[in-house]
């Protein structure tokens, strides 16, 4: 009996847990800054990797991840949304969502869909070619 | 690299801001609702025939109240917003009201953020305030639907 209600405590003190009903405002902190700065990394990273506009730009700062990917094209931005424990994208393709974080990585609940799931998809149209954002941290659905 | 970049933007920033005026970063269309907003108000939450959205969160920094009143015929006759928040939001309820009214309940509906959006030319970061006008007219049709379903099933039991 004590075994198991100090494995409970165990699986859900972990950042990557199947389902996070109530992520405290630390774990928060720590799954949505390494959840952006991860993405920027991404961003940042990729001209070195493939041909980009010529206004191909990133930029980041206070929670805010800003992509531009071309003046046709739009920018996507992604923030903190700290007070309700969110974090927001708003895409020129798809408009705004808001995500909230379960099973491992971050989702709309309106769609089901992962917010990585989403830019891979978008920014692979953009680029006209395969991308995968889901490498990234918390990216993928723990699906176990 | 990324570093010696920002630094130099910054600075290049700070310069800019001592010798040019800032520019206007608000459309002129948010500012035309965010000065002159229309239909600010309540309409009575209690009448039958009014329906009241409330949504976002007041930790955010945005709240956002929106009423219609709707007719016999189904059409909305009237709309009133109060919203906390930023100029965007402000501009967004504003814009909704005048959208949703003389709109039947079923063509109010179909007004999408993308549109308000479109009209305010939001930047990107403020699409979310176009979402939230969505919502909050959304909320509205379903108080006023819920509301005259309960009416007409209470009716049914007497």
């Amino acid at each position: 009996m004590k075994w198991k209600s100090m494995k409970t405590f165990k699986e859900f003190s972990t950042s990557k847990q199947l389902y996070h009903p109530e992520l405290s405002s630390n774990d928060y902190e720590v799954v949505a800054d390494e959840t952006l700065d991860s993405l920027t990394e991404f961003f940042e990273d990729l001209p070195e990797r493939l041909r980009c506009d010529e206004e191909y730009d990133t930029s980041y700062g206070s929670g805010v991840l800003t992509v531009k990917i071309s003046n046709k094209w739009g920018t996507y931005v992604i923030n903190k949304q700290t007070p309700n424990k969110q974090v927001w994208l708003s895409s020129p393709k798809s408009g705004p969502k808001r995500y909230d974080f379960m099973e491992g990585t971050w989702i709309y609940k309106h769609d089901g869909k992962t917010l990585h799931q989403v830019l891979t998809e978008e920014i692979s149209e953009a680029m006209g070619t395969e991308i995968d954002c889901t490498k990234c941290a918390y990216g993928k659905q723990d699906t176990s | 690299m990324a570093l010696f970049r920002s630094s130099a933007q910054l600075l290049r920033t700070a310069a800019e801001v001592r010798f040019v005026p800032p520019p206007a970063l608000y459309h002129k269309n948010v500012i035309d609702h965010y000065e002159n907003p229309r239909n600010v108000g309540s309409l009575d939450k209690k009448d039958k025939s009014v329906g009241t959205g409330l949504v976002g969160a007041p930790a955010c920094g945005d709240v956002m109240k929106l009423q219609i009143k709707v007719d016999d015929s189904g059409k909305i006759v009237d709309a009133k917003f109060k919203t906390f928040g930023c100029g965007s939001a402000i501009a967004s309820s504003s814009l909704a009201t005048e959208w949703v009214k003389g709109k039947s309940v079923d063509e109010a509906i179909k007004i999408k953020n993308t549109d308000i959006a479109k009209e305010l030319c939001l930047p990107p970061v403020k699409l979310h305030c176009s979402m939230l006008a969505e919502d909050a007219i959304k909320a509205a049709l379903k108080d006023f639907k819920i509301k005259n379903q309960s009416m007409q099933t209470a009716a049914a039991v007497d």
